[in-house]
C-alpha cells in the first residue's frame, strides 16, 4: 500500500438528521474539513454534543441509520469511503480502522469469555486465514502487549470478572489485534480513575510508536489531551473552530472559544476568590458516623472455603467521620477504596454495623450519572414536585387556601429553587432527555435543595460532565454552600477539585480512613501511602503530558 | 467452581423446600373446605351410622397430622389413594389423562417458540417499519382473543367448513402416534395463540434493547456482520430474560388449557379436575393439584438453572 501523508482526509463534510417534519435541520457537522497525518496522535476536543463523536462515527462508517451525509467526502488512504458498499466498509473495520469507546463496563458482551470475543475480530475477516493455534497465539501476544502478564487466564475470564481498566485494555487489544492503521479513541479514559488513565494513555502512546498506529483521540478533558496529542482540533457546534499543535493551542490560544475551554478546564478561575464559610467546629455535627463496618453479604447457601474468607467480604472497616454545619468536606480515594460503600451505608441503603447520626431530618444526595437518576417519562416539574412531596414540605406550603392557590405556591417554590440552580421556567416542562448532562446534574441538585437539606452528599458528581459543565456545577455548589448554608460531602477522585473547594479532606483506602485533616496539610505533606499514591498519579498525568502554565 | 456448585445445590434445596410448602398448602386448603365428604358421597338419606362407617373406611376420623403424612407418603410414591368418584387409583387416572395435557402443552410451547422467535427477530430488524407495525397489530389482536373463542373459530373452520379433521375424537399415543399429534394440533394452537403474541412482544423489545447496547457497537467496530452479531451476541443476551418469560408461559399453558379441553372434548387433566371438584373427590383433586404444582415448580427450577448456564454473572459471583 502506498503511504499517504494524510491517512484520513475529511473533505467539507456536512451531516444532519433529517426527519419527516424537518427535512432540512441544522447540521450536526457543518463543513468539517481536516486530515489525519500518518503516525500522529490527533486530539479532537470540544464540549459534549459538539459533534466529536459523530465525526469519528462518520469515519468508521458506524453512523446511526437516520443520519444523512449531505455533502463532502471522507478518504482513507486515498479511497473515498462514502462510495464504498456497506460490505466493503465493514471489512475495513477492525482491519484498517479500530475503535475504542468511552464506557468499558458495557462494551463487552457479558455472556462471552474475553478470549472468544477477541477471536471474533480475527474470524470476522476472511482474508485472515489463521489456524486455531495461530489465532490463540495472536491473541495472547496482543494481551501481553497491552500489559497483561497472565494472558491465558484473562482469555478465560468473563467481562464482569475484570476491573474497568482491565476491560479497557481488553478493548484496546481487540481494536489493535489486526494492527489497523487508524485507531479511533472516543473518550477512552473518561470513566477511569487517574491512576488507570495514566496507564491507558501510556499504553496508547506505545501502540502508536511500536505498531505505527495513527490515533484520533476524542476527549473533553484538556489535561489528558495536553502533551498526549501531537496536534489538537477544537470543535464547536459541528464546526472546527481552531487547530494547531498541542503545545501551541493549549498554551497560547488564539481562538476565543479555545481560550474559554481552557479557562473552564482550570476550574479554579471559575470559583476564584471562593472563601469557604468559617466552620464552627464546636457546633453539633450534621452527620456523625461511628465505627461503620459493612460489606456485601453472600447469598444463602453460597459459602467460602473457610471462615476467614467471610471476613474478607467486608468492604468497610470501622469507619468514623463527622461533617459539621456549613462545611465542605472532600472524600478521596482510588477506585475500590470503599467510598461508594460508605455513602450507601450512611444513607441506610446497605446493612451495616456501627452508628449513623443525622441531625437534620433531611440529607440530599446527588449521584455520578445524572442520566439514570431521572425518570425519562416525566418532566422536570414532576421531578421537583415529587421531591417537594417527599420532603413533607408540600403540606406546609399547601396548608391553607384553595387547591389553585396551594398549587401556585408549590410552583413558585419550585421555580425559585430552579432559579438558584440556574434553570429557568422554560425547563419546567422539559423531559430529562431534553437537557444536557450539566443541566440534569443541576436538576438533581435542585431536587435536593427543595427539601432544605442541611447536608448534600455528592458521589462523583463531576465525572460524567465535561469541563465547562463541571466548572459551572462547582460554582453552583459553592454558591449554595455560601448562601443556603448547606454542608457538602463531596466524593471524588479528582484531587484538583478537592484542593479548590474543600477545606477539609478525608482519604480512604482499603475500606479504612487512612488520613484526615485540612486539605492544604494533607495534600502537601501526605502521611499515608494511599495519599502519596493519589498525588503521584495526579502528577504523572502532567509528566507524560507536560503542563505549560 | 465452589460458587458454581454452591449455586446449583442452593437452588436444589430451594426446590425441595418449595415442594414441601406446596404439599402443605394443598393439603390444608382441601382439609378446611367446609362440608363432610362422607355425607356428600352417601347423599342426604344416609343414616349417621353409615356416614361414620364410611368416614372410618376413608380414614377421615384420624387426626389431621396423621392424614397429612399418609397423604404425603402416597403422593411421593405415586399412589395418592383411590378416587371416590371413579373408584380407581388416582395415579392411574392421572397417568391416563396426562398425555393429553402434557402433549398439548409441549405442542403449544413449540408453536410459541417456532413462531414468535423468527417474527420477533424480523420485526426488531427495522422497528417502526411497515412489517413491524403489521406484526405488532396482529399481535395485539391475538392477545385479545380468548382461547375458547379461538377454539370455536378453529372448529368452525377446520371441521365444519373444510372437513379436515373430526373434532372431539381423541386417539391415544400408544394406538396411533400420528393421529394423536393431529388431534392435539388445533387445541394446542388455540392455547398457543395469545402466548405467541405475548412472547413475540417481549422478545421483540428485548432484541431491540440488546441491539442498541454498547457491546453490539464494539462488535460492529470489530467488523462482524449483522447476522453474526445477532446470533452470537444479541440472541443469547435477550435469552437471559426470555427464559423466565418462557417458563411463565409454559406453566400458564399447563394450568390454563381447561376450557380448551372442554371445547374440544379432550380427556385431559383439566376436565378430570373439573369432575373432581364437582364431586368433592379429595384424593383425586389433591393429587392433580399437587402434580400440576410440582411440574410448575420444577419448571421454575429448570429455568433458573438454564438462566445460570446462559449467564455467567449468575453462575460465578
Amino acid at each position: 500500500m502506498t503511504r499517504h501523508i494524510h491517512i484520513v482526509k475529511v473533505h467539507h463534510l456536512t451531516l444532519s438528521f433529517p426527519t419527516r417534519n424537518d427535512p432540512n435541520p441544522k447540521p450536526v457537522l457543518d463543513d468539517v474539513d481536516f486530515g489525519i497525518r500518518d503516525g500522529e496522535i490527533l486530539g479532537l476536543i470540544g464540549n459534549s454534543g459538539c459533534g466529536k463523536t459523530m465525526t469519528s462515527l462518520a469515519i468508521a462508517g458506524l453512523l446511526p441509520e437516520n443520519a444523512e451525509i449531505t455533502s463532502g467526502s471522507i478518504k482513507f488512504a486515498g479511497k473515498n469511503l462514502l462510495e464504498m458498499s456497506p460490505r466493503e466498509r465493514r471489512s475495513m473495520l477492525g482491519k484498517d480502522i479500530g475503535m475504542i469507546f468511552q464506557e468499558p463496563s458495557t462494551a463487552l458482551d457479558p455472556l462471552m469469555v474475553v478470549g472468544k470475543q477477541l477471536e471474533e475480530v480475527l474470524t470476522a475477516h476472511k482474508e485472515n486465514i489463521q489456524t486455531k493455534e495461530e489465532r490463540h497465539k495472536t491473541i495472547t501476544d496482543m494481551l501481553e502487549l497491552v500489559g497483561f502478564t497472565n494472558a491465558e487466564e484473562i482469555m478465560n475470564r468473563y467481562p464482569h470478572q475484570l476491573s474497568g481498566g482491565q476491560r479497557q485494555r481488553v478493548l484496546i487489544a481487540g481494536a489493535a489485534l489486526l494492527k489497523p492503521r487508524l485507531l479511533i479513541c472516543d473518550e477512552p479514559t473518561s470513566s477511569l480513575d487517574t491512576v488507570t488513565t495514566v496507564s491507558i494513555l501510556q499504553l496508547l502512546k506505545e501502540l502508536c510508536h511500536n505498531l505505527h498506529i495513527t490515533i484520533l483521540f476524542i476527549s473533553h478533558d484538556l489535561s489528558v489531551v495536553r502533551g498526549f496529542c501531537d496536534r489538537v482540533m477544537v470543535m464547536r457546534d459541528g464546526k472546527i473552530v481552531d487547530r494547531d499543535t498541542a503545545s501551541d493551542i493549549l498554551s497560547n490560544p488564539r481562538n476565543a472559544f479555545t481560550a474559554e475551554l481552557l479557562t473552564n478546564a482550570r476550574l479554579d478561575t471559575r470559583i476564584m476568590g471562593f472563601e469557604p464559610i468559617k466552620v464552627d467546629y464546636t457546633k453539633d455535627p450534621v452527620l456523625t458516623a461511628t465505627d461503620i463496618t459493612a460489606g456485601y453479604g453472600r447469598r444463602l447457601f453460597e459459602r467460602g472455603k473457610n471462615k476467614d474468607e467471610k471476613a474478607d467480604n467486608k468492604v468497610l472497616h470501622d469507619v468514623s467521620l463527622k461533617v459539621y454545619p456549613n462545611e465542605i468536606v472532600g472524600l478521596i480515594g482510588g477506585s475500590g477504596s470503599g467510598k461508594t460503600t460508605l455513602i450507601r451505608s450512611l444513607l441506610g441503603l446497605l446493612p451495616h454495623s456501627g452508628k449513623v447520626e443525622i441531625k437534620s431530618p433531611r440529607i440530599g444526595v446527588i449521584f455520578q450519572d445524572p442520566v439514570s437518576c431521572l425518570n425519562p417519562a416525566h418532566t422536570i416539574k414532576w421531578h421537583m414536585s415529587e421531591a417537594l412531596e417527599a420532603s413533607g414540605k408540600a403540606n406546609e406550603i399547601k396548608g391553607e387556601g384553595t387547591y389553585k392557590e396551594r398549587k401556585a405556591k408549590a410552583l413558585a417554590r419550585i421555580t425559585a429553587v430552579l432559579e438558584i440552580c440556574g434553570l429557568g421556567e422554560e425547563h419546567l416542562t422539559r423531559h430529562p432527555n431534553e437537557l444536557s448532562g450539566g443541566q440534569r446534574q443541576r436538576v438533581a441538585i435542585a431536587m435536593c435543595l427543595i427539601q432544605d437539606p442541611s447536608l448534600i452528599i455528592a458521589d462523583e458528581p463531576f465525572s460524567s460532565l465535561d469541563a465547562s459543565s463541571s466548572a459551572e456545577l462547582l460554582k453552583l455548589m459553592t454558591d449554595i454552600n455560601r448562601e443556603q448554608h448547606t454542608a457538602f460531602l463531596i466524593i471524588t477522585h479528582n484531587i484538583h477539585i478537592v484542593r479548590q473547594i474543600a477545606p477539609r479532606v478525608i482519604v480512604m483506602s482499603n475500606g479504612k480512613i487512612c488520613e484526615e485533616g485540612t486539605t492544604s496539610e494533607v495534600l502537601t505533606n501526605p502521611q499515608s501511602e494511599a495519599t502519596s499514591k493519589l498525588l503521584d498519579a495526579e502528577r504523572q498525568i502532567h509528566v507524560i503530558l507536560p503542563v505549560q502554565n | 467452581m465452589q460458587g458454581k456448585t454452591g449455586y446449583f445445590v442452593g437452588k436444589l434445596i430451594e426446590l425441595v423446600v418449595t415442594l414441601f410448602l406446596v404439599s402443605l398448602l394443598v393439603f390444608i386448603a382441601f382439609s378446611i373446605i367446609p362440608g363432610d365428604t362422607a355425607r356428600v358421597m352417601l347423599g342426604p338419606d344416609a343414616t349417621e351410622a353409615q356416614v361414620n362407617l364410611l368416614r372410618q373406611q376413608l380414614g377421615l376420623d384420624k387426626p389431621l397430622v396423621v392424614r397429612y403424612f399418609t397423604w404425603l407418603f402416597g403422593i411421593l410414591t405415586f399412589n395418592p389413594g383411590t378416587s371416590y368418584a371413579y373408584n380407581m387409583s388416582v395415579g392411574e387416572l392421572i397417568a391416563q389423562r396426562l398425555p393429553v395435557t402434557l402433549g398439548m402443552s409441549v405442542f403449544a410451547m413449540l408453536m410459541v417458540i417456532a413462531i414468535s422467535y423468527p417474527l420477533a427477530v424480523l420485526s426488531a430488524r427495522k422497528p417502526g417499519r411497515l412489517g413491524d407495525q403489521i406484526c405488532s397489530v396482529i399481535g395485539h389482536v391475538l392477545f385479545a382473543i380468548p382461547p375458547y373463542v379461538a377454539s370455536l373459530l378453529m372448529i368452525l373452520l377446520a371441521s365444519s367448513m373444510f372437513r379436515l379433521i373430526t373434532v372431539g375424537t381423541y386417539v391415544k399415543p400408544s394406538d396411533d402416534f400420528l393421529a394423536y399429534v393431529v388431534c392435539l394440533l388445533l387445541p394446542s394452537f388455540a392455547v398457543a395463540l395469545p402466548k405467541i403474541a405475548m412472547s413475540f412482544k417481549f422478545l421483540r423489545s428485548s432484541i431491540i434493547e440488546q441491539r442498541a447496547s454498547d457491546y453490539v457497537r464494539t462488535s460492529k467496530s470489530h467488523g462482524l456482520s449483522d447476522l453474526k452479531i445477532l446470533i452470537r451476541h444479541v440472541l443469547p443476551n435477550s435469552n437471559v430474560s426470555s427464559i423466565t418469560i418462557i417458563s411463565i408461559i409454559l406453566s400458564d399453558i399447563l394450568g390454563g388449557s381447561l376450557i380448551v379441553e372442554q371445547v374440544f372434548n379432550l380427556p385431559g387433566l383439566g376436565r378430570l379436575l373439573l369432575a373432581a371438584i364437582s364431586r368433592r373427590d379429595f384424593p383425586l383433586l389433591s393429587g392433580i393439584v399437587f402434580y400440576l404444582a410440582f411440574i410448575t415448580v420444577l419448571l421454575y427450577f429448570l429455568s433458573d438453572i438454564a438462566a445460570a448456564i446462559t449467564d455467567p454473572r449468575i453462575r460465578l459471583k
